[in-house]
């Protein structure tokens, strides 16, 4: 069979890059398909493998030949290449991985074989959009594209500020009745069909079927459509997926505002969360808090941390489900080990260091019901909230505590010259049922003892 | 405690203003409908060559019944968007079943699903759905294949219409502009097409396409009329949105109004 399509392939001439598409060849596409593609799509590509409840977004049916990421005309499949870039590339943001592990072969094998599973692809011929000229990122008027934000409606989705925060997004529901969410403009590693401008306008024009996402392509002027993509484009705030945290060391008093200029110079460290899965899935609650920004700046004796995230509802004091946040420290002398607060707190497991802080100001008894068991946890004495603040999606919160905790006993103490774990979990209110937790990274304090790198 | 970014009501008279000078409905460059607007000189021909010559002189005089007690109607929540709140001074109920004291059942479509001997005259005549008060207005319309289709927006703010045909090709567009419209057509007969705006969930509205101009949709007393029919036996069918469908076949005669009734049982 290999052989065959490398002769088929030679035989091409293979001078044009269409010809380095290998002739079909439905039994390897199928195998293929099996191998790689049928444990989240199902065996009959109908969205159903035994992995798909716990993802969102739910891999796709692909029986339906509806698909979100296309260069072609709503409601029209997408072309061969729009396939192949959707395999070769993945999808960021979701589970869907690329798969240039694969040989350029069997990724147009799959092109073919997941064309075979709709009949869409026979009676409708996708119709490819025409791309108006990139004016280029100098050229481009970003304020122009934010007059265009407001007059498209992006923000009824979208928020003012593109924090997934409009009127409609909570009540989105996809073409098959699931809860689903607008994109947040701030976290472009979220973006599926790239975030690049031309992947942005690219889905102004074609929509995102089966999503709520409509084209815009006849609302809409070709120049405009630019300026939008730009200005979308000009809203992501690069991530720093640190592994180890830098805190910034000061004298004297810490930052008691949000605003403190100081908080200017403080690293920042960006922690991704993943929802704790539900016996539901994610299907039934999207995440809607996806990543936390921590910045840490300390003195002799306290640390204070500012921490950034969107939420696209603010749940206060009057609801039954406040907005709120556990801060977790590792205890250096933590017995086992917690590889994730997904499981976290589960039978046996370790006591955490933590620290809870809620929209609605309550203590953290109230709250302490969230992480079962997590009463004997041991909980800061001295943590205290210096402000907080939500605006438009987003919140922001000051937390400060001691170093070195005298208690209560086992309490983690944050020591210059080791490293110290920490996490987090988010509550939003408004998404009662999705915890989102985030991975362990590394606090680093630098030890005055020791003569500094010379960086 | 959600917060909603509106904008001003000034501001929107100047989008609108700004809106319609840059967007082009007609211009569907980019879409399989577009055709609908350069076919339409064919269709204008061929409608002024003179009277339909497949349509007749019957008439079916009917009334769709629901037996039982409608489900309730619920308030629909409209305050996420003030724009389409403002525009309804008493609370809005959905309309999934509508029926009247005396079991009138509206919204049903009623159309000819076999027995009419064509070919039938397209009209140029566009049948309009319309958005205001951020809901469709009629929930329920007949269109026949080819027919021009226009949807338009009559509110300030955004509707999305998300087409989810089974036959004819899907489609989902924005409309942000007061004043917009979109012109579309259905190429094949289709009957429950469903629109939903995603902006707005609670928005539906359904379209029966089909050949030929013998269809008509029950009202507030689940009457409806099926006029010009040639004499003959057909079999008709009611739709409705939630109660599926019933056929019953019919023979009318010159002249005639025949009279006919469907009943759908509550579930």
């Amino acid at each position: 069979m290999w052989g065959l399509a490398a002769i088929l392939w030679l035989a091409g001439g293979g001078a044009l890059a269409a010809s380095e598409r290998p002739a079909p060849d439905p039994k390897a596409g199928q195998a293929a398909y099996g191998r790689s593609c049928a444990r989240c799509h199902g065996a009959a590509g109908k969205g159903d493998g035994v992995d798909a409840k716990r993802f969102y977004p739910r891999p796709r049916d692909l029986t339906l030949g509806v698909y979100k990421f296309r260069s072609t005309a709503s409601g029209t499949p997408p072309t061969d290449e729009d396939l192949f870039q959707t395999i070769h590339r993945g999808l960021p943001g979701t589970n869907m991985p690329d798969w240039q592990q694969l040989d350029e072969a069997t990724r147009w094998r799959l092109v073919d074989y997941l064309k075979s599973l709709s009949p869409v692809f026979e009676h409708t011929p996708p119709s490819p959009v025409t791309m108006p000229p990139d004016p280029g990122a100098k050229r481009a008027d970003l304020e122009k594209g934010q007059a265009v934000y407001q007059q498209l409606g992006c923000a009824a989705c979208h928020g003012a500020s593109g924090r997934a925060n409009g009127m409609s997004a909570a009540g989105l529901v996809d073409d098959w009745g699931m809860p689903i969410r607008p994109a947040d403009f701030t976290q472009g590693w979220t973006f599926r069909g790239g975030a690049a401008p031309r992947d942005i306008a690219l889905r102004l024009i074609t929509g995102i079927d089966g999503a709520g996402m409509p084209s815009y392509a006849e609302a809409v002027s070709g120049e405009d459509i630019w300026h939008l993509a730009y200005y979308v484009a000009s809203l992501q705030e690069p991530p720093a997926w640190h592994m180890i945290a830098h805190p910034l060391r000061v004298s004297g008093s810490l930052p008691a505002s949000l605003d403190d200029p100081r908080w200017g110079q403080a690293e920042r460290t960006d922690l991704r969360l993943r929802n704790v899965v539900q016996p539901a899935g994610e299907w039934a609650h999207p995440p809607t808090v996806r990543a936390i920004r921590m910045q840490a700046v300390y003195n002799e004796d306290t640390i204070a941390f500012r921490l950034t995230w969107d939420d696209p509802t603010q749940e206060a004091a009057e609801s039954p489900a406040p907005d709120a946040l556990a801060l977790v420290l590792k205890p250096a002398d933590t017995q086992g080990d917690v590889v994730t607060l997904q499981a976290w707190p589960y039978a046996g497991a370790p006591r955490l260091d933590l620290c809870y802080w809620s929209a609605a100001g309550v203590s953290g008894e109230t709250l302490a019901a969230e992480f079962d068991g997590v009463r004997s946890a041991p909980r800061w004495p001295a943590t205290r909230t210096a402000a907080s603040s939500y605006d438009d999606g987003r919140w922001q919160v000051l937390l400060q505590r001691p170093l070195q905790p005298q208690a209560p006993e086992g309490a983690a103490a944050i020591t210059a010259g080791a490293f110290t774990s920490i996490a987090f979990a988010v509550w939003d209110g408004g998404n009662a049922d999705a915890r989102a937790v985030s991975p362990w990274v590394e606090l680093s304090l630098r030890d005055p003892t020791r003569p500094s790198g010379g960086h | 405690m959600t917060r909603c970014s509106r904008i001003a009501p000034a501001l929107i008279a100047i989008l609108v203003a700004i809106g319609c000078g840059s967007s082009k409905p007609q211009d569907a460059s980019a879409t399989t409908e577009g055709q609908a607007a350069s076919s339409a000189p064919a269709q204008a021909a061929q409608a002024s060559a003179g009277q339909p010559a497949a349509t007749g002189s019957a008439s079916i005089q009917g009334t769709v019944r629901l037996n039982g007690t409608a489900p309730a109607a619920e308030k629909v929540k409209m305050d996420a968007d003030p724009v389409c709140q403002q525009q309804h001074a008493s609370p809005v109920y959905t309309e999934d079943v509508v029926a009247d004291a005396n079991g009138g059942l509206k919204h049903v479509f009623v159309y000819v699903k076999e027995g009419a001997k064509g070919p039938f005259p397209v009209p140029t005549q566009p049948v309009v759905l319309n958005q205001q008060g951020c809901w469709y207005t009629p929930r329920v319309l007949g269109i026949q294949v080819n027919q021009p289709f226009e949807i338009v927006n009559s509110d300030g703010t955004l509707h999305n219409i998300n087409a989810k045909p089974g036959v004819n090709p899907p489609f989902n567009i924005a409309q942000p502009v007061k004043g917009m419209k979109t012109t579309k057509k259905f190429t094949k007969p289709e009957i429950g097409v469903t629109f939903k705006c995603n902006v707005h969930p609670w928005m539906r509205a359904f379209a029966g396409v089909v050949e030929h101009p013998f269809f008509g949709v029950s009202g507030a007393d689940g009457a409806f009329t099926i006029a010009g029919l040639p004499a003959g036996t057909y079999v008709i069918e009611a739709w409705h949105e939630q109660y599926g469908t019933k056929t019953q076949t019919i023979s009318v005669g010159d002249g005639e109004t025949t009279s006919l009734e469907f009943t759908f049982t509550a579930q």
